[in-house]
């Protein structure tokens, strides 16, 4: 800094960012986290090259990659709008991780505890068990935050490992666990209540196009409705909106049931639609990279879609990047992290010019 | 006699504005120099750019004859130039010590012994009576004041920049804080009184004015009168607004009776408050900052809940009512801190005017927001009130305090049917700015509303209320008709004197 | 069965062993202590202590020697908590985002890694763990002595860094000025100090603590690396701070009860009480949650947490 102040330039903060300095700090990100990517290709002894088609052939190589891509996609839609929604509103909403735990798992205990029944009740009572079970479990953060004071990061965080324990408990040697089973995991679901399959021969289940809707319904909400008026206020200023009378708490409790809603929908989806039974350790990991997606997507429902595609199609083409290379699929949550940190850095920089100084003497 | 300080033709921008224009002033040793303009002349700037927080895009500043650069504060204290901050800058949790000694000194070591023994002997020689063990948050404003004070003596300062220190004090205090000034200036050292106020202005020596980043000229304090420094300041002749004076004569609208407040952190800040607010009238509150007025207002306004005591409006109890419900019985609050409490900076105008009604009727369509009606309400407001924008999608963010200030005007001047509170509503702003606030605030009383001002400038105050209450503690001192209000007898009744006792 | 806790010799095992597993929390929390004192909250806490223990386990591994596992351990945080300075600090990033994000780097970085350095997951290699080191005489205190001078190295270091922190914060000048930066950095900016400097400095510190906590997880106990294997110490080491009021001694406090809970539940499974141990393992995370319900009595926040100094504003 001193040394550019010397020669006559200055770092300067700019007063507004042009959708130029988006894409710009988008395509930064992009080419940074190809760099970072490459190298770490080259570490593990794969050619980047060779990777980087594997990875592309296998999200986008045929229908049934592409809808698999779209399957993967689904979920991280759901959790990185539970996401964007809870941060919309500058509430913090680590949660979504053990939201999509309590979806799934009240989605099962509904769909348990009515038996036998057609498709066209067994999955309106998975879709509503999903919505109530996240509801229910981000009100209880929302509920710690409001009543108690509780920061609203530690309370999540510390749900989500309480509820995979409880889950596991369930699932281990509890009501749940598959009669005469040795895995922490249910029985297969019956057929009727597995999510109807959009495109024959492929995993594209009726979860996809719900969650497309949930994002155009949020859309209008946060941009058109008073609540949606309400939680972007508060994003900017929690207190101009109390002194206008709006009850704090009760926003946050709305905001987190909400998010905790859509985030449990994520969990039933992927049970019914995908895994078909309740095991422990499958579910880990969407609601973290929900948060990534939402900030990728700037908070905006339209945003998360495009970046959740992009996520699921990166999770789809690592396992046939595994597969043809050995590079180990874990690699994909390192790079989603280093895109979002490549993304943070390059967006933040763009707020800074740097301008020349006149008539330095 | 060579100048402590010399400024040869400074000038600073900001993007397009030009905060500083060729502005050049010598500060002799030992003189009380004044530098006097309106909000947004350039004083500030100035100041900054004297203590290296800003640094200047052309010019020199000379001190003892020699040209010094400043890149940062670190230059300017080396330089001697010390700066009295008009918002206090103190660790609230740290004793005033504590906060004379971070960041001096060297070594690892906190050696506070010695430093005890160096700031005991700067107040002694200054006349100044300090407990150093005290936290900050326990002294009174006044203290506070002394407390930086000794902060830019303790860094070695020979030329010491005031800005706006009376804001928050008593008359009484400010006129110790002259006597000091004085001591000071005898003493052989140099200050620079950044004010707004004539009478403080009128016991410096030297008078520098500034206008719109210029300097208008510098001439001595003894030559000149008050009517000439405004002139010069304002740039044309000031035509004092006569206001009628209508006190006593209506019924009551909002009545408080023993009303009682505690903080968040449950201190007790309004204590059996009690005091009425009349149809078309208006209420002027005086006090030295943080002595409850926040507190009485955003009770008022339900924003804050009341502990003990009754809070009336037409007859009907609003105490902890809904800060909303309050709101649609006809209460407009402009609160103090605009940009916090009163707008949402990145909201568009527009969805700014409707804040707190959005739920409302007329802005509903079904279950959404209305866009259109929003939008038309806004693109009214901006003209009738003449905000200076792009639009009404404009984010406030980008507004200047005065538009800001307007978009607010416009929000609770429309709620305020019944009562308007306003605190502060002109804290800041421009004095053309501050002339349409004030007609705003009559033209409002002249419709019967029944209005409670608090203002820091007492002068205003005098001349807008009706009536004027004081306010010390969180107790009323007394009310007063405003002909028998003088700065004086408010002054000792805001330092802590009922109006009973006041000789 | 609840009874047999209660003898002195186990009470005495379960004591010590609480001791040592405060060890990488107090660490970490101590580090994010003098961090959040100087207005930065930290949530990349966990990421660091897993960088910290992976770090540490690969260093020892390919040294074989435990120390420079500590070291490079420690040079990790560092590492990670620079970058995490820069985005905060420097490009005013949201600290709450930015440690998520670092927490999913680490935690993705670390995962890959390992898989990449070894293909087979069975044969993940094991390190030799730190001993205990006894002090002579005091060790041989009845009851105490197992308890406190029984430990391992790290241990003593950890319960040293206590006083040595609150050295630090209340009796340096850099102390001062660090603790003034949380309440409010201008009043040192006017003095013409750095205030991003020393803010820098205090978060590569608690960097280089969540490292050193990070790494006693592997080279000072399980000898092996799993993933995730931090497993929401640091999230607790947030809570510690909380709970600590912001200081040393009652950091340790906290650090202690959570260890305890910890010491205790292995205890009970070792005793042969059945008790589902998801309940015991969920324990530690209900008692977080109940403990930031309490907290309204414990001390103020410094006034700037998390929200970043610049001159303009403010």
């Amino acid at each position: 800094m001193t040394l550019l102040a010397n020669s006559g330039w200055r770092i300067e903060r700019r007063a507004s960012r042009s959708s130029l300095a988006l894409i710009s700090a988008l395509l930064a990100a992009g080419t940074g986290a190809i760099l970072c990517c490459s190298l770490l290709f080259v570490a593990a002894g794969a050619d980047p090259i060779a990777a980087f088609a594997a990875l592309a052939k296998g999200s986008l190589g045929s229908v049934r990659a592409i809808a698999d891509t779209l399957v993967r996609a689904t979920p991280l839609i759901l959790t990185g709008l539970a996401t964007a929604l809870a941060f919309r509103a500058r509430l913090w909403n680590i949660g979504a991780e053990g939201q999509v735990f309590a979806g799934a798992m009240f989605a099962f205990w509904c769909q348990s505890a009515i038996g036998a029944a057609p498709a066209y009740i067994q999955i309106p009572v998975i879709v509503l068990g999903g919505l109530c079970g996240g509801a229910l479990f981000g009100g209880l953060a929302g509920l710690l935050k409001a009543r108690f004071q509780v920061d609203e990061v530690i309370a999540t965080v510390m749900l989500n490992y309480i509820i995979a324990y409880v889950l596991s408990l369930l699932l281990q040697q509890g009501p749940w666990t598959e009669p005469g089973g040795f895995f922490e995991q249910t029985a297969i679901v019956p057929d009727e209540a597995k999510l109807p399959i959009l495109i024959e021969k492929t995993r594209l289940h009726l979860g996809f196009v719900l969650a497309l809707v949930l994002a155009a319904i949020l859309h209008v909400v946060l941009h058109r409705s008073p609540l949606g008026y309400e939680i972007r206020a508060a994003g900017s200023n929690l207190r101009a909106l109390q002194f206008q009378g709006v009850n704090a708490g009760r926003l946050v409790l709305v905001v987190f049931v909400l998010s905790g809603a859509v985030a449990g929908l994520a969990g039933a989806f992927e049970l019914y639609g995908v895994q078909h039974r309740l095991k422990s350790g499958t579910l880990g990991g969407l609601g973290y990279t929900g948060i990534i997606i939402a900030i990728l997507g700037q908070l905006s429902p339209r945003g998360v879609v495009i970046a959740a595609l992009l996520f699921g199609a990166l999770l789809n083409g690592s396992t046939l990047m595994q597969i043809k290379t050995g590079v180990p699929s874990a690699l994909i949550y390192a790079i989603e992290a280093i895109i979002l940190m490549f993304f943070l850095i390059a967006w933040a920089a763009s707020r800074f010019r740097l301008r020349r100084l006149r008539h330095v003497d | 006699m060579t100048a402590r300080l010399s400024i040869r033709n400074l000038s600073k921008r900001f993007g397009p504005v030009v905060a500083n224009d060729r502005v050049s002033l010598d500060v002799r040793p030992g003189e009380l120099h004044c530098l006097l303009g309106e909000n947004g002349a350039g004083k500030s700037t100035l100041s900054s750019c004297l203590y290296g927080l800003y640094q200047p895009d052309e010019g020199q500043i000379i001190i003892d004859g020699e040209e010094r650069r400043f890149r940062s504060p670190a230059d300017a204290i080396r330089a001697g130039i010390g700066m009295v901050h008009q918002h206090f800058v103190l660790v609230p949790t740290f004793t005033a010590l504590e906060n004379i000694v971070v960041g001096t000194g060297s070594g690892w070591r906190l050696d506070t012994r010695a430093a005890r023994r160096q700031v005991t002997e700067l107040c002694e020689r200054h006349g100044l009576r300090l407990d150093l063990d005290a936290l900050i948050e326990d002294l009174s404003v006044g203290a506070q004041q002394w407390v930086e004070i000794v902060k830019a003596l303790y860094l070695g300062a020979r030329v010491l920049i005031l800005d706006e220190p009376t804001a928050v004090l008593t008359p009484q205090e400010s006129e110790r804080l002259f006597t000091l000034m004085r001591r000071m200036t005898d003493d052989g050292l140099s200050i620079i009184l950044i004010s707004h106020k004539m009478n403080e202005v009128m016991q410096s020596d030297r008078v520098t004015v500034l206008r719109r980043g210029r300097v208008v000229g510098t001439i001595e304090t003894r030559s000149t009168t008050r009517g000439q420094l405004a002139q010069m300041m304002i740039g044309r002749q000031l035509n004092p607004i006569e206001v009628e004076s209508r006190g006593g004569r209506w019924s009551a609208v909002v009545t408080i009776s023993g009303l009682s407040v505690r903080d968040t952190r449950g201190v007790p800040v309004l204590q059996d408050l009690s005091l009425e607010l009349r149809e078309g009238e208006v209420l002027g509150l005086a006090g030295v900052a943080g002595n409850g007025q926040r507190e009485l207002f955003e009770a008022i306004a339900g924003v804050r809940r009341i502990e003990a005591g009754e809070i009336r409006l037409d007859g009907e109890a609003i105490a902890n009512l809904a800060a909303a419900e309050i709101a649609r019985r006809g209460v407009g609050h402009i609160p103090e801190d605009r940009l916090r409490d009163g707008l949402v900076p990145d909201f568009s105008i527009a969805e700014n005017m409707v804040l707190g009604q959005h739920w409302r009727a007329p802005w509903r369509r079904g279950v959404l927001l209305d866009g259109t009606c929003v939008g038309e309400h806004a693109t009214r407001s901006i003209s009738e009130f003449s905000i200076v924008t792009t639009g009404p999608c404009e984010p406030v963010r980008r507004l200047s305090g005065g538009n800001a200030q307007k978009v607010i005007l416009a929000r609770e001047l429309a709620k305020a049917t019944r009562c308007l509170l306003c605190n502060q509503p002109t804290r800041g702003l421009d004095i053309g700015v501050i002339e349409y606030v004030h007609g705003q605030i009559l033209r409002k009383r002249d419709e019967g509303v029944a209005v409670l001002l608090a203002s820091e400038e007492l002068d205003d105050l005098i001349l807008l209320s009706d009536r004027i209450a004081v306010i010390f503690r969180g107790r009323i001192m007394g009310v007063l008709p405003r002909c028998a209000a003088n700065i004086a007898l408010l002054g000792q009744m805001m330092a802590g004197t009922p109006l009973e006792q006041v000789a | 069965m609840w009874t047999d806790l209660l003898e002195a010799g186990i009470m005495a095992s379960v004591l010590a062993a609480a001791v040592r597993i405060a060890t990488p929390i107090l660490f970490a929390a101590l580090g994010e202590l003098v961090a959040e004192r100087a207005g930065v909250y930290n949530m990349g806490l966990e990421g660091m202590m897993l960088m910290g223990a992976f770090i540490g386990w690969l260093a020892t591994y390919s040294s074989g020697s435990a120390l420079l596992g500590l070291g490079a351990a420690m040079l990790a945080g560092v590492l990670l908590s620079l970058l995490f300075a820069f985005m905060v600090i420097t490009l005013q990033i949201e600290q709450i985002v930015t440690g998520l994000a670092l927490n999913l780097f680490a935690s993705g970085l670390t995962t890959y890694w390992l898989r990449s350095a070894f293909t087979d997951m069975g044969s993940i290699p094991g390190i030799t763990i730190l001993r205990n080191v006894p002090i002579p005489f005091l060790s041989d205190i009845p009851f105490v002595g197992p308890i406190l001078f029984d430990q391992r190295i790290v241990t003593y270091l950890a319960l040293l860094s206590v006083p040595a922190v609150w050295l630090f914060l209340y009796h340096s000048r850099l102390g001062l000025e660090i603790r003034c930066i949380g309440e409010n950095p201008k009043a040192l900016d006017i003095k013409g100090h750095s205030v991003a400097l020393r803010q820098y400095a205090a978060v590569l510190f608690g960097g280089a603590m969540a490292g050193l906590g990070g790494a006693c997880l592997t080279v000072a106990a399980t000898a092996h690396f799993v993933p995730d294997m931090v497993n929401g110490r640091g999230w607790l080491g947030l809570v510690i701070v909380i709970a600590g009021a912001w200081t040393p001694s009652r950091a340790l406090n906290a650090a202690l009860v959570f260890s305890f809970l910890d010491a205790l539940q292995l205890q009970i499974q070792g005793v042969g009480i059945r008790v589902p141990y998801q309940v015991l393992l969920a324990m530690p995370y209900v008692v977080a949650i109940v403990v930031m319900m309490l907290r309204r009595k414990a001390g103020r926040a410094p006034a700037r947490l998390g929200i970043p100094y610049s001159r303009d504003q403010s």
